[in-house]
């Protein structure tokens, strides 16, 4: 089946795995009494804790660091749930998997809307205090931070698809996930400031590090009122293509196999 | 386009990995393991070499031994099983009614669970609310319509499954052993349905152990012996085949 053919399925598709994002989105904050503010209330509470003891140690100021976390904080936690969450997806999706034919992919698509829609909510949380920290910082370079969002769905998808189809055969790639997750989180300016790592000679996992490239994309514009540079953009862009070309290596047998797994 | 299944030497294999080892470390460990047996389970060689050509306007009824292969056939020819080598053309909007309670979402009421699923089998939001109220007048249980279905009864359960399923035919109509659900009086209401759901579609493959409905049905009988067609022809000549192949003894 070609690329083209798949991707028309998806589209035929279109109001099933809309219709699932928005019943998972329904389920998240059903019965709740702040509802969807959770997802404004939870990374805000948790960056005010950070950077609290965070400030602390590298002498920084709270006002300061408490954005340089929070945009951290947020974007990974997308790309975590949505990757992790993606691996056990088809597992998830089974009971229509083994009904219908649509393409796999709109079962991880599924995991992506559902991510974007929290976090879209997660980020005016961002905004809302550096327009109160850096008023100055407001310029036209804070249109590239929208960019942030098709940059992560299109990371995110191919991702949490080659996932799906591994994790389908090996049921112990979700935990093992958590781990390599972890590690990533590590070697990364998620939640260390860049400083640290470029006093400690480190500047490999700056320079050489596609999730660096990715959070820029939020931070020159909203931290430092400067546009992205065009080398963020091309990491971004090199490891979407990466991942693109994985997902649908992988794919073009596990695809039709993934059914036997479930 | 004239509707049509084309099958030419079709073979089907379960990947026994599917059911064997699942996990990293029970990989690793038949690696690590020194005695390297030979694998016991081995794939499972579900159809053999079939080779079928069904027409428009043909009622073909499916025969055969529970695990003869009649279920894994229909999901080959909905195109949810991968075939493992041969042809396999399928022309036509295929509708299935295999397991009918899959999917249901049971924190949902009877009335969304109907939208779900026609969101499921690829119809628009539109349509869906056109033909809503003929299924809930189909399912006949009252107020429990708008109730979340975790509160149903197994009875009400199949009544919303069969309604939704039912409500949209296509070309070619794929059932599973699905008629015979729900109290005496659903049973006729469904019986009728069904029947009508036949006629609109193009082509019928009736997978059923009940030789009374394939009879009144069916035309043509194809009959599964072991995962392989042993008559294919009149449904009077392949239920003989059937009785004949499993050892059953007729008057």
């Amino acid at each position: 089946m070609s690329l083209l053919e798949y991707m028309k399925g998806i589209w035929a598709a279109r109001y099933f795995w809309w219709h699932l994002s928005m019943s998972d989105l329904r389920a998240r904050w059903r019965r709740s009494f702040f509802g969807v503010f959770w997802s404004i209330l939870q990374p805000l509470g948790l960056t005010l804790l950070l950077s609290l003891v965070f400030s602390n140690i590298f002498g920084s100021t709270l006002g300061a660091y408490a954005p340089y976390i929070l945009s951290g904080m947020i974007i990974w936690e997308y790309v975590t749930t949505t990757v992790i969450g993606g691996a056990s997806a088809f597992v998830q999706a089974a009971p229509y998997i083994k009904q219908t034919r649509h393409p796999l992919a709109i079962y991880t698509l599924r995991n992506v809307l559902t991510g974007l829609c929290v976090l879209g909510m997660a980020s005016t949380a961002l905004i809302i205090w550096v327009l109160v920290v850096f008023p100055e910082n407001l310029s036209w370079s804070w249109l590239a931070a929208l960019t942030i969002f098709p940059i992560l769905a299109m990371t995110a998808w191919p991702w949490a698809t080659l996932m799906a189809y591994i994790g389908t055969r090996f049921r112990d790639l979700p935990h093992a996930l958590g781990l390599v997750m972890q590690a990533m989180w590590f070697v990364s300016p998620i939640y260390f400031e860049t400083s640290v790592f470029r006093k400690g000679n480190l500047h490999v996992l700056l320079d050489y590090n596609p999730i660096y490239h990715l959070l820029q994309i939020v931070r020159a514009p909203l931290l430092h009122g400067e546009w992205p540079t065009a080398a963020n953009y091309l990491w971004c862009i090199g490891t979407i293509a990466a991942l693109t070309i994985a997902a649908l290596l992988v794919g073009r047998s596990a695809e039709k196999r993934a059914i036997f797994y479930l | 386009m004239t509707n049509r299944i084309l099958l030419q030497s079709v073979n089907l294999h379960y990947a026994s990995v599917g059911f064997r080892e699942r996990s990293l470390k029970s990989m690793l460990v038949s690696l690590a393991s020194l005695k390297r047996e030979r694998e016991r389970i081995v794939d499972i060689h579900a159809l053999k070499n079939l080779s079928l050509d069904i027409g428009p306007g043909e009622r073909v009824g499916l025969l055969g031994h529970n695990g003869a292969g009649k279920s894994t056939f229909l999901k080959m020819v909905a195109g949810l099983y991968p075939i493992s080598s041969g042809k396999r053309a399928v022309e036509g909007t295929v509708r299935s009614l295999f397991d009918l309670s899959l999917g249901f979402e049971p924190d949902a009421t009877g009335r969304e669970n109907i939208l779900y699923r026609g969101l499921l089998l690829g119809l628009s939001p539109k349509f869906m609310r056109s033909i809503e109220e003929e299924v809930v007048a189909f399912t006949d249980i009252g107020e429990f319509i708008d109730y979340p279905i975790k509160t149903y009864s197994a009875g009400m359960l199949v009544r919303l499954a069969f309604a939704i399923s039912t409500a949209v035919g296509g070309d070619i109509l794929l059932v599973d052993e699905v008629i015979g659900a729900g109290d005496a009086n659903f049973i006729g209401k469904a019986r009728k349905r069904i029947l009508d759901l036949v006629e609109q579609a193009e082509i019928l493959l009736l997978a059923s152990h009940d030789f009374v409905t394939l009879q009144s049905i069916c035309e043509r009988g194809i009959v599964f012996h072991h995962g392989e067609i042993i008559f294919d022809g009149s449904i009077l000549g392949a239920i003989a085949s059937y009785n004949r192949a499993n050892g059953i003894a007729t008057d």
